[in-house]
C-alpha cells in the first residue's frame, strides 16, 4: 500500500507512483510521459513530494515502495510546476493566438490551469524557426518543449530511430537523423511523431489552416488500406477530413498507423474519383451507367460464362477499402451461389 | 619545467580568503573582524593560493558555492561567467534546466553590459530556485545554488551593476566534471556515456569513451573501478555498474561488426616517434600519436599486445581476442608495432634517441619483488615467481607441471590470479598464504570471494621465512611463522608482527611469491641524462611526463612502479600530449586541464557522507556470472556482459551528477 493524498492504494512490483494515481484516478500532469514507452523522467511536470524525501520526485520514474506518502499537489509541487511551465512558455516561442495547436495543446491547458504566465521571463528562445521540406510534416521548432515524446514515439513504438536528442548553438534540438530535414533522414512519414507531440511543434501540414479545432468532430473508423484493419479517428472540420489519428486504445494497433493510413485519403476529395459505374462499348470507349443496368449486364455474363465453362470460369476480388460485412457476403456469393473458390481480397495481394 | 599551481604557504592561503559559503558554511569577512585563523579554518576550503604558475586563483564559484580572495573580482562578472558556462554544460534532457539556465546566462550578460534592469535580479532568484526545485541532475540540482548565495551576500553589487554595468578585465576558466569522472585517471565522461547507454545509443556511448581511451573492451573487464568508490549513488544504494557497461558497449561493437571511427585531428607539423613496450601505456600513447597524424612506431620483446593484460591477466578474466582486437583497431590506424625486439638487447635506446623525433618509454614493471625468505636463490625446482608461472601460462604451458600442492604468497590481485589460474590447471591444493587478515586484503573482494568459490584455502597470519626443498633441490615445504596484527602503519593497514616460536613447515610442491613487481631497466642501458628513483622507476614530470632528457617521455609502470592498466592508459594520453607539443615546437605548459584537475583534488567531489533521498531506491542490476562448477576447471571468462535490457536499466540509475566551476584569475 502506499498513499497518494492521503487515499490508500495498492500497486504492484514495477508500478510507478504515476501509475497507481493514474489507477486511482488521481490526478497527475505529464508532459513527456508517453504510453507504452520508457518513462524518461525529462519534463519534470509529474513532481510530487514525497515524505522522508528532501527533494520533489518524478512520479513517472519513481517505483512505488511500501509505505510511501505522497502529496500531489501541495503548494510546494504546485509552485514547482508553475515555474517550469512559466521556464518552458519563455524559452519558446508560445504566441497561441498564430498556433494550429490553439485549443489543442497540452502545454496550454497546463498553463491555464496552473495560472503560468511566460511573460513574466525573459524570452530566451529560438523565435520561430519553421521546417517546411516535405509536404507532410511541418516541423515548428520554437514551439518545442524537448519533452521527446516524438524521439520515443519513433524509436520506440515506430522502432524508425530517426529522431534523437541534439544541441544546436547552445540550445537543445531535435534532430532527425544527422540533424537533418525529415525529407533527408531516413524518415518514414508515418506521422507517429506528430500524434505523439503535445503542443504545436510539429504539425500535419494539411491540416493547417482548415479551421478551429473546437469546431472539429471525431469519427471512429477502420483504416481502407490493409488486412491489418487499424482503428482510426477522422477529425472533420466542416465535413472535411483535415487529419487522421490512430486510436489509442483500439486493437490491433493501439494508436500506431503507418504513412498511408494516417496521411492517404486525398483520394476521397479527388475531382477524378469515380462514383458512377462505367461500361464498355463496342468502339471501346466507357459510358456511365446506372447500377440495375450494370449489375445486370454483369449478372448476364456470368449466367453464360459459367453454363459454357463451369464455375471457375469466374473469379472475384473484393476490396479492403469496403467495410468487413461486405467483403464477406463478396465470398458468401463465390462460394455458395456460383459454386468456386475463386475468391481473394486485395489486402491479401 | 613550471610546477603545479604552486602552493603557497597554509597561512597565506587562509588569510587571502575574504569570502566564501563553499561546503555548506558561510564565512564573510567583512563582518568577522578578529576572527581566530582556527575558526576562519573551518569555515573555509583549503585551496592552493594559485591557479596557474603566477597567476593567483582570485576566486572560485562552482556547484558548492563561492569562495572570494581578491576584491577586484566583480562578483556580477564571476556569475555571468559561471553560468555561461553552466548553462553550454545543459543537456536539455529535462526541460527546466536547459531554458532557466540559459534565461540566467541572458540575465546576467545584460546586467554586464549595463543594460539590465532591476527586476531581472528578482527574476534571477525565482529562475534560479525553480530550476534547482525541479530538474533532474546536477547542473540544475546544484547548479545555480552559488547565484543565489551571490544574490544574498552581494545585492548592492548587483543592483550597481543595472546602473553602471560591469568592467571586467578578469580572466575566467570552466570546467565540468563529474565525481566519478574525477577519479577517473583518464578522466572518461563518464555520465555522458552512461547516458547514451540510457538512451540506446551504444555507438555513441563507445566513441564518446574511446575519444579517450582506446582499450573499453579490456578496462571494461579489468579495470580496478576508482570511479565505482566515488559515485554518489552509492550514498542511496549501490554505486553505478560503470566498469560493465563499459563492456557492454564494447561488447556489443563487436558483436555487430562496427568499427568505431577515430577523430583525427592532425597536427600542424608531425613527426616519427618510437614507443617502447606494447603495454595498456604504449598503446594509448600510439593511439593518441596517430590520431594527430604522428608516425608511430613500437618496438615490444614478447609476440604479443597489451603488456601484462595479456601475459599476467588470466583468459578467464580478459580473453584474448578482446586485447588482440582493440591492438589492431590502433594498428589499422598506421601504428606499427615490431614484435620480439627487445630494446636494449636487439636494438639500443640510443639508437631511438638518435632515429626518431622522440621516444616513448613504456616498459612496465617486468620483475617479480623478492620475498627475501631463505633459499629463494638458490634455483630450487618448483619456485616459481608469480608473473614468470603466469606468463608461462598465459603463453599456453604450466612451468611446473609436476607440482601437486600449490602455495601462493601474497594477498593482491596477482597473487588471486596465480590461485585461480592454478585452479584451473587442477592441482590437488591451492593455498594462499598472507601475511594479514582478510578484511586487509589489498584484492577485489569479488576475487576473494570467487576463488573461495572455486576450491581456494586461504591461510591468514602466516608469513614465509624458509622454502624447504630435499636434496635433489625440489621443493617440498615452506617454513612459516604464524603473525598477530599490532599497531597500524603508514598505509592504514594493521602491521602484522610475528609470534616468536609459531614456525611450522607447511607441506606442498610448488611455491609461488606474488608479492609485488618491480620495475627492471636493466636492458634500456643507462643512458646519459635519464634520471631514476632509488625504486628503478625513471623522473619524469608527473604531468607531461617528460624525462630529465628533452626527447624521451615515460608512463606507466615504469614511471609510478606497478599500478594499474588505467593510470597507464592515462600516462599514454598524457605523454602523447607533450609529444605533439615537442613535436610542435610549443613550450611543455602544464593545460588548463592539468591546472584544473590539480585545483579538483582540494574540493570534495565526492562526499561518503552526503545523505541523499532513499525513495527512489533501485538495486544494481546484476550480470550472470558463470556456475562454480562450469568456470572452476575451464578458461572461459567467468563474469557475461549485460544484455541490452540489464544496460539501458542499470544506466537509468546514474544519477547524471555533473559539476561545473569557474575560477577567476
Ligand atoms: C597478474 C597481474 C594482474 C593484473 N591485474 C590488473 C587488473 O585487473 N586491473 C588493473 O588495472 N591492473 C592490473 N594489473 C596491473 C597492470 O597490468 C599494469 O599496471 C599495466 O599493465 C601497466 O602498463 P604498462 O603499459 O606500463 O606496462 P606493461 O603492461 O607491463 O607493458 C610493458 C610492455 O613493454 C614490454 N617491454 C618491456 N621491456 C621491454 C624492452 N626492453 N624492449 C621491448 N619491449 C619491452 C613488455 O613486454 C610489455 O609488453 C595486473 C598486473 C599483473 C602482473
Ligand atoms: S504550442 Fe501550445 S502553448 Fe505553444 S503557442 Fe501553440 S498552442 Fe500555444
Ligand atoms: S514520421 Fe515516423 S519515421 Fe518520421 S520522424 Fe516521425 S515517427 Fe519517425
Ligand atoms: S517536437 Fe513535440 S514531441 Fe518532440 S520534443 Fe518537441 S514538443 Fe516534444
Ligand atoms: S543537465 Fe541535468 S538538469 Fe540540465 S537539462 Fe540535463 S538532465 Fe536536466
Ligand atoms: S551516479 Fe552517475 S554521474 Fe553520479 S557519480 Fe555515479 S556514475 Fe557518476
Amino acid at each position: 500500500m502506499i498513499e497518494i493524498n492521503g487515499k490508500a492504494c495498492s500497486f504492484e512490483k514495477g508500478d510507478t507512483v504515476l501509475d497507481v494515481a493514474r489507477a486511482n484516478d488521481i490526478d497527475i500532469p505529464t508532459l513527456c510521459h508517453l504510453k507504452d514507452t520508457t518513462p524518461t523522467g525529462a519534463c519534470r511536470i509529474c513532481l510530487v513530494e514525497a515524505d522522508g524525501a528532501n527533494n520533489l520526485i518524478a512520479s513517472c520514474d519513481t517505483p512505488a515502495c511500501e509505505g510511501m506518502k505522497v502529496q500531489t499537489h501541495s503548494e510546494r509541487v504546485v509552485a514547482a510546476r508553475k515555474g517550469i511551465l512559466e521556464l518552458l512558455l519563455s524559452s519558446g516561442d508560445h504566441y497561441c493566438l498564430l498556433c494550429e495547436s490553439n485549443g489543442d495543446c497540452e502545454l496550454q491547458d497546463l498553463s491555464i490551469e496552473y495560472k503560468a504566465d511566460g511573460r513574466c521571463l525573459p524570452e530566451t528562445g529560438r523565435k520561430s524557426s519553421v521546417e517546411d521540406s516535405d509536404a507532410l510534416i511541418l516541423r515548428d521548432f520554437s514551439k518545442c518543449i524537448h519533452c521527446g515524446r516524438c524521439v520515443k514515439a519513433c524509436n520506440e513504438i515506430q522502432m524508425h530511430d530517426v529522431l534523437s536528442f541534439g544541441h544546436e548553438e547552445g540550445s537543445p534540438k531535435i534532430f532527425a537523423g544527422d540533424n537533418e530535414t525529415l525529407r533527408e533522414s531516413d524518415c518514414r512519414f508515418c506521422g507517429e511523431c506528430v500524434q505523439a507531440c503535445p503542443t504545436g511543434a510539429l504539425l500535419e501540414k494539411k491540416a493547417l489552416g482548415k479551421g478551429k479545432v473546437r469546431d472539429e468532430q471525431k469519427v471512429r473508423t477502420t483504416c481502407p488500406y490493409c488486412g491489418v484493419g487499424c482503428q482510426l479517428w477522422l477529425h472533420v472540420r466542416d465535413d472535411k477530413i483535415v487529419k487522421v489519428t490512430g486510436v489509442d486504445e483500439g486493437l490491433p494497433n493501439k494508436g500506431r498507423t503507418c504513412v498511408k493510413g494516417r496521411f492517404g485519403y486525398d483520394f476521397i476529395y479527388n475531382k477524378d474519383r469515380l462514383t458512377k459505374p462505367l461500361i464498355k462499348q463496342k468502339n471501346g470507349e466507357y459510358k456511365e451507367a446506372e447500377w440495375d443496368e450494370t449489375l445486370d449486364l454483369i449478372a448476364s455474363k456470368f449466367q453464360t460464362f459459367i453454363e459454357e465453362s463451369g464455375a471457375d470460369s469466374v473469379a472475384g476480388i473484393s476490396c479492403a477499402r469496403s467495410i468487413n460485412e461486405d467483403n464477406y457476403q463478396m465470398q458468401k456469393l463465390f462460394r455458395t451461389v456460383f459454386r468456386t473458390n475463386n475468391i481473394d481480397h486485395c489486402a491479401r495481394t | 619545467m613550471d610546477i603545479i599551481a604552486k602552493e603557497g604557504g597554509k597561512d597565506s592561503a587562509i588569510d587571502s580568503v575574504i569570502f566564501s559559503t563553499w561546503g555548506g558554511h558561510k564565512f564573510d569577512g567583512r563582518s568577522a573582524e578578529g576572527i581566530e585563523k582556527s575558526q576562519k579554518a573551518e569555515q573555509i576550503p583549503f585551496l592552493p593560493e594559485y591557479f596557474k604558475q603566477n597567476s593567483p586563483l582570485k576566486a572560485l564559484i562552482g556547484w558548492d558555492g563561492i569562495v572570494l580572495r581578491d576584491e577586484n573580482v566583480n562578483i556580477v562578472g564571476l556569475c555571468n561567467s559561471y553560468m555561461k558556462a553552466l548553462s553550454e554544460a545543459s543537456c536539455g534532457k529535462c526541460s527546466p534546466c536547459p531554458g532557466g539556465t540559459r534565461a540566467m546566462s541572458k540575465l546576467l550578460d545584460r546586467l554586464c553590459q549595463g543594460k539590465g534592469y532591476k527586476e531581472d535580479l528578482f527574476h534571477l532568484k525565482t529562475i534560479a530556485e525553480t530550476v534547482m526545485e525541479t530538474s533532474r541532475c546536477g547542473i540544475g540540482k546544484q547548479g545555480p545554488g552559488a547565484i543565489l548565495h551571490a544574490l544574498d551576500n552581494f545585492w548592492e553589487a548587483f543592483e550597481d551593476a543595472v546602473d553602471n554595468g560591469v568592467k571586467d578585465e578578469t580572466d575566467y576558466f570552466s570546467k565540468r566534471t563529474a565525481p566519478c569522472t574525477e577519479a577517473c585517471p583518464i578522466h572518461l565522461d563518464i555520465p555522458g556515456y552512461v547516458d547514451h547507454i540510457r538512451q540506446g545509443a551504444f555507438d555513441k556511448s563507445l566513441d564518446l569513451i574511446r575519444s579517450r581511451l582506446p582499450l573499453p573492451g579490456v578496462l571494461g573487464r579489468t579495470c580496478f573501478r576508482p570511479c565505482e568508490s566515488n559515485c554518489r549513488r552509492a550514498n542511496m544504494d549501490e554505486p553505478i555498474a560503470i566498469k560493465a557497461l563499459k563492456r557492454f558497449v564494447a561488447d556489443e561493437a563487436l558483436k555487430k561488426g562496427r568499427t568505431p571511427p577515430h577523430e583525427m585531428n592532425i597536427s600542424e607539423k608531425t613527426g616519427h616517434i618510437a614507443i617502447i613496450g606494447a603495454g595498456p601505456a604504449g598503446l594509448s600513447a600510439a593511439y593518441h600519436l596517430a590520431m594527430r597524424g604522428h608516425k608511430v612506431t613500437m618496438f615490444e620483446m614478447l609476440q604479443e599486445p597489451g603488456g601484462m593484460s595479456a601475459v599476467g591477466i588470466p583468459d578467464y578474466r580478459l580473453p584474448r581476442d578482446v586485447l588482440r582486437y582493440e591492438a589492431q583497431l590502433i594498428r589499422d590506424m598506421g601504428v606499427t608495432i615490431n614484435y620480439g625486439v627487445r630494446i636494449g638487447r636487439d636494438v639500443l635506446l640510443t639508437d631511438l634517441e638518435r632515429d626518431y623525433d622522440a621516444v616513448f618509454i613504456s616498459v612496465g614493471a617486468q620483475d617479480s619483488t623478492p620475498m627475501r625468505v631463505e633459499g629463494e636463490n638458490e634455483g630450487y625446482l618448483g619456485y616459481i615467481p608469480g608473473i614468470r608461472y603466469l606468463r608461462g601460462i598465459n603463453d599456453g604451458y604450466d612451468p611446473y607441471p609436476e607440482g601437486r600442492r600449490v602455495a601462493v604468497v601474497g594477498g593482491g590481485n596477482v597473487a588471486f590470479d596465480c590461485v585461480r589460474t592454478a585452479l584451473r590447471h587442477d592441482k590437488d591444493d591451492v593455498s594462499i598464504i598472507y601475511r594479514r587478515t582478510r578484511d586487509e586484503m589489498p584484492a577485489d573482494s569479488m576475487e576473494i570471494h570467487e576463488a573461495e568459490e572455486e576450491g581456494a584455502n586461504y591461510h591468514f597470519l602466516t608469513a614465509p621465512v624458509r622454502i624447504v626443498a630435499d636434496k635433489h633441490g625440489r621443493v617440498t615445504g615452506l617454513e612459516c611463522r604464524k603473525m598477530e596484527l599490532g599497531e597500524p602503519d603508514a598505509s592504514g593497514r594493521r602491521r602484522p608482527v610475528p609470534v616468536e616460536g609459531s614456525e611450522f613447515i607447511f607441506e606442498c610442491d610448488t611455491v609461488v611469491s606474488a608479492i609485488g613487481q618491480r620495475v627492471d631497466l636493466s636492458a634500456l642501458v643507462k643512458f646519459e641524462g635519464v634520471e631514476t628513483t632509488d625504486w628503478n622507476t625513471i623522473v619524469v614530470d608527473p604531468v607531461t611526463r617528460q624525462s630529465t632528457h628533452p626527447k624521451l617521455f615515460a608512463a606507466g609502470d615504469c614511471e609510478l612502479g606497478p599500478d594499474s592498466l588505467i593510470t597507464a592508459a592515462a600516462g599514454g594520453l598524457r605523454g602523447a600530449l607533450s609529444i605533439d607539443s615537442f613535436i610542435n615546437g610549443k613550450p611543455l605548459d602544464y593545460t588548463t586541464e592539468d591546472h584544473f584537475e590539480a585545483l579538483m583534488k582540494h574540493l570534495k567531489l565526492y562526499d561518503e557522507n552526503e545523505t541523499m533521498d532513499q525513495v527512489a531506491k533501485k538495486a544494481r542490476e546484476s550480470f550472470e556470472v558463470l556456475d562454480v562448477e562450469k568456470r572452476k576447471r575451464s578458461w572461459d571468462e567467468v563474469e557475461k556482459s549485460f544484455t541490452r535490457a540489464e544496460a539501458m536499466a542499470e544506466a537509468k540509475r546514474c544519477l547524471h551528477c555533473y559539476r561545473v566551476a569557474t575560477v577567476a584569475v
